[in-house]
């Protein structure tokens, strides 16, 4: 994918993380309901966390490399 | 009865301590020898960041979820949110720090507006005072573990008997001070970094996950799993459910947890000013999520089982602690007590470094500075000794604020909103940081407005409330507000009464903020150093990205030397004059202080002192600097405007040259149209000629000659006749055809039955087939198709086709071979011949107007126009008509109609009248092409 692409989706995955963790759609979960002995809303957020983090590293290691800023490359220590 | 006394408790803390101070001296020593390789790895920069996860997180969180179910969520998922963008803001961040050698976020904000002293000054005030209630939650966190793990006997006390909880938090307090001072300020580092606490803070990560990873497995299998710890919990009438969680106190603390994540002076030290390598954030933007997800994972399970387990009026912040201990778990509890240890202890040393450097950069220098102003500091060494001991003191006065915070609002019970206080005041930098950022034209009275304004918000709204309970006047202020205003009560400004007060004080402060910082931004101007630091800010991935040098004049090698000397000490400043004289060729003493080498030494001295005093102190040295830095900057000026206005030149030329292309276009589309037009009129002309002449010809031999024979009279009548009913028809189809094309005629099309159409044709067709003594054979045939047409003007096209196939059929079994058949959303109707066939030049032509083809061996009659007003009439109905390749002799037509979808065109009305002039062109069809 073109760096073009890349920004895009990770601007994408921010804003869907944004949007997934605040009202309403977090609400839609409130079913007062348990999976697994745990409310479902619990599951839920941890699931959308587990699933941006997964996102994040498939796009960490893709995301283009800035080139190094010219001049002195670090102080001489 | 329990085993562990206060005294063992608090050997172990100081055993914890000691080998803390060991990782960090070992792991100074092994980046100084280079082989600490493993310490700059991404995992351990990740580790050390988790220093956002504080006793507020380990004992907080626990006791949060407890009282107000998963709202402790939201302290984790608006730092998730700022990782997994790091793209957008963290890796600008770490960047422009690397380049402008920032040393914590009043340097960053000072620097981008201008590398202001003023903004710096406000900058770390405010964060001293909004850091206070965060430094007082650790304290109160580690005295009340104490008294936890070491209260539970009379007997354990030990050396704690008779010392109340204050005289514990003094003590804690002045135990970190000692371990901060011994642990940060050491030395004065170039870049402001501190590879042996980064060790340090980055295995204190580990052991506190750890710890409450352990003391979650525990709570699970002594509740006897998931299941059965909430199924108690609901049965004992705990609301396990988050009934009322995700509303606006959920969504203001995501926020703030987003500010905090940016704007906390210990989070940005540790992101940015520690990060030795940009692709390390590249592995946090996951891994620290991901620590945070471990974190909290066991927190609602351990809260639950709290709950149920503990007798009533347990403080639910320390079920951490007091869960193993009522089980009898002396062991998980001390290491659990460990793992609360570490977390308050990490954001101690990490915080008060981070407030110190600021504290001792940009409001002590300052004032040693203007204090030197006319005799200069002493020796060399002056200025490196007294910016560590400018750190040891803002050291000690840190913790000492905090812990006049705790003595003053230790009655209120939980940790979590004495931390969300803090969260609430450093957001305040929030704004500018973004506008510092991604805004070009944010001023500095502006960020320094917005940010004191929202300070004052702050300090009214939150800060102040947590005095209620210690302070009558401040309840009472709380009550009615100040001098009976009740309109400026804390908790109700402006009469916005009713909302949770931390969404209240988060909504007023963040809204003024940013409003101020916009408004006032529009209405003042930027200095020209502001515009350029700017500039440097806003594309710092952009060409050039580096700072530019600006000062020149009339400062001497010596002076310099003398500066850097006393900041960065001897060794440093040797090493930079040094390179520089190498890089130059020039000796040692007589080095030309260009205006690159002094730019490359304020960043340097930034880098110790923060970018406004370095500024400071080189244009004490470097005269003539404000008139040269108007000058750059108006070259800099220059050359941007001159770019922007070479691209704009650069696109208007090109939108002219492509006006120019399409007025090209146009005029040879319209000398096409007027050859078009020329050709008609001759081809008109001669089509009329030719019966005109044959009418005059007959009708004067009709005039001269008296004594015709009846007969021939009557012939040569019929003759003119025919020729006059000719040139009508010829005008009738010319008439229709322009009127097509024009688009003149109002055109309805309305859901037609094709294939009666189609049989309607060839009924209309059957009389010249059998005159010509042929045969219309039919292939398959659609079983019905609703098209969209006009139904007279549809016979009209399938007439034409269909006596053209009889017509110019030369074959000697004449056959016409008719199909129709429904395709892909489309009625196709193909009628082919077994004559001659077309042309293959000729396969476009035929439908253009007066051409007929030429057909071998047979006669041309017609106008030539038949095929042209089929096709218009064809294409006004949305279909196509072509002359599809056959194999073989013969040609072939296909009329393609898209085929009608329910409701795409209006339902029919009552069948409507056809208009008169449709109806006489279908009649002239048929005739013209029958007769002709």
């Amino acid at each position: 994918m073109d760096r073009g692409k890349l920004e895009s989706a990770a601007l994408l995955l921010t804003i869907a993380g944004v949007l997934l963790i605040v009202p309403p759609l977090v609400q839609i979960f409130q079913w007062r309901q348990r999976l697994l002995g745990v409310p479902v809303e619990v599951i839920y957020l941890f699931l959308v966390w587990a699933g941006l983090v997964i996102g994040a590293r498939a796009l960490a290691r893709r995301m283009p490399h800035d080139p190094e800023p010219p001049g002195e490359g670090g102080s001489g220590q | 009865m329990s085993v562990l006394s206060a005294d063992l408790v608090i050997a172990t803390a100081i055993a914890y301590v000691g080998l803390l101070f060991l990782i960090a001296y070992m792991g100074d020593s092994r980046t100084r020898s280079r082989s600490g390789g493993f310490l700059r790895s991404p995992f351990v920069y990740t580790l050390s960041i988790s220093v956002y996860c504080t006793s507020w997180t380990f004992y907080g969180a626990v006791g949060s979820a407890a009282r107000s179910g998963l709202e402790y969520l939201a302290i984790y998922l608006g730092p998730t949110i700022v990782f997994i963008g790091w793209w957008f803001i963290l890796r600008r961040l770490v960047r422009i720090s690397h380049e402008q050698r920032i040393t914590s976020i009043a340097d960053l904000l000072s620097s981008r507006f201008g590398k202001s002293s003023r903004l710096a000054v406000l900058v770390t005030v405010i964060a001293v005072i909004a850091i206070a209630p965060y430094i007082a939650l650790q304290l109160k966190a580690v005295t009340s573990s104490i008294q936890a793990i070491a209260g539970t006997s009379e007997f354990s006390r030990g050396r704690l008997e008779g010392i109340d909880e204050v005289g514990l938090a003094l003590g804690v307090a002045a135990g970190m001070a000692l371990f901060t001072i011994l642990f940060g300020t050491r030395n004065v580092d170039a870049k402001e970094q501190h590879h042996g606490v980064v060790a340090a803070i980055a295995f204190e990560a580990v052991v506190k996950l750890t710890a409450l990873i352990a003391v979650g497995v525990f709570v699970i299998y002594i509740g006897g799993g998931l299941e059965e710890i909430f199924s108690n919990a609901e049965q004992t009438g705990v609301d396990i459910y988050s009934t009322d969680t995700f509303g606006e106190r959920w969504v203001a603390m995501n926020l703030l947890s987003f500010a905090a994540i940016i704007c906390l002076p210990r989070q940005f030290q540790i992101t940015v000013v520690e990060n030795s390598d940009e692709n390390h954030l590249r592995t946090a933007s996951w891994a620290f999520p991901l620590y945070m997800l471990a974190m909290s994972l066991f927190t609602l399970p351990i809260a639950i089982y709290g709950l149920v387990a503990m007798p009533a009026g347990a403080n639910p912040d320390m079920f951490v602690l007091t869960l193993p201990l009522s089980a009898g778990q002396e062991g998980l509890a001390l290491f659990a007590f460990i793992g609360g240890f570490s977390s308050a202890t990490s954001m101690i040393i990490v915080e008060s470094i981070a407030l110190s450097i600021m504290v001792s950069n940009h409001i002590v220098m300052p004032i040693v500075l203007r204090w030197a102003a006319d005799k200069r500091v002493g020796d060399g060494r002056g200025v490196s000794q007294l910016l560590l001991s400018s750190r040891r003191f803002s050291i000690i006065l840190i913790l000492g604020l905090g812990f006049l915070y705790f003595c003053f609002t230790r009655d209120s019970d939980a940790l979590a909103p004495i931390g969300l206080i803090s969260f609430a005041g450093v957001a305040q930098f929030l704004p500018a940081i973004i506008a510092a950022l991604f805004w070009r034209e944010a001023t500095i009275k502006a960020a320094t407005a917005a940010i004191a304004v929202g300070f004052i918000v702050w300090a009214w709204s939150s800060f102040l409330p947590s005095f209620e309970t210690s302070s009558p006047t401040v309840a009472a202020i709380m009550a009615q507000g100040p001098w009976g205003l009740s309109w400026l009560r804390p908790e109700a400004l402006f009469g916005l009464d009713g909302f949770d007060p931390l969404v209240h004080a988060v909504f007023w402060s963040l809204f003024l903020n940013t409003a101020t910082l916009a408004i006032i931004s529009l209405l003042t101007n930027q200095s020209a150093l502001e515009r350029l630091q700017a500039n440097l800010f806003i594309n710092v991935f952009g060409r050039g990205g580096r700072g530019q040098a600006f000062m020149r004049g009339s400062a001497t090698a010596n002076d310099l030397f003398f500066v850097a000397q006393r900041v960065l000490g001897d060794e440093r400043a040797t090493s930079i004059f040094g390179q520089e004289a190498r890089e130059s060729g020039r000796i040692w003493s007589n080095l030309e202080p260009t205006p690159a080498f002094i730019g490359r030494l304020e960043r340097e001295l930034a880098g110790s002192i923060g970018a406004a005093s370095a500024h400071v102190m080189l244009s004490k040295v470097v005269s003539g600097d404000a008139i040269s830095l108007e000058e750059v900057m108006q070259m800099a000026d220059e050359t941007q405007q001159a770019i922007e206005y070479s691209l704009k030149l650069e696109k208007t030329s090109a939108e002219l040259r492509s006006t120019a292309e399409q007025l090209a276009i146009a005029n040879r589309q319209l000398r096409e149209v007027d050859q078009q037009k020329d050709e008609f009129l001759s081809q008109v002309s001669h089509e009329v000629r030719t019966p005109m002449t044959a009418i005059r010809a007959f009708s004067e031999i009709l005039l001269d000659s008296a004594e015709l024979q009846p007969a021939e009279r009557e012939k040569f009548i019929s003759t003119i006749h025919k020729e006059s009913l000719r040139l009508t028809t010829l005008l009738d189809e010319i008439l229709d055809l322009s009127a097509l094309e024009r688009g003149e005629r109002g055109w309805e099309n309305q859901p037609v039955d094709a294939e009666a159409a189609l049989d309607q044709a060839v009924h209309v067709c059957d009389a010249l087939a059998r005159q010509r003594a042929m045969e219309i054979v039919f292939a398959e045939r659609a079983p019905s198709a609703t098209v969209a047409a006009d139904p007279n003007r549809l016979s009209q096209v399938l007439i034409n086709l269909i006596n053209n196939a009889i017509k110019y059929n030369g074959a000697e079994n004449p056959v016409v071979t008719i199909s129709s058949r429904i395709e892909g959303g489309f009625y196709l109707v193909e009628v082919s011949d077994n004559g001659p066939g077309v042309v293959k030049a000729d396969r476009e032509k035929i439908f253009h107007k007066f051409y007929r083809g030429r057909r071998i061996g047979i006669a041309q009659t017609g106008a030539g126009l038949g095929l042209a007003i089929s096709r218009e009439i064809v294409s006004r109905m949305k279909g196509s008509l072509e002359l599809v390749p056959q194999p073989g002799r013969g040609a072939c037509f296909r009329v393609m109609l898209p085929l009608l979808q329910v409701g795409t065109v209006a339902a029919p009305g009552p069948s409507k009248p056809i208009p008169p002039d449709a109806r006489r062109s279908v009649d002239a069809a048929p005739r013209s092409l029958s007769e002709s």
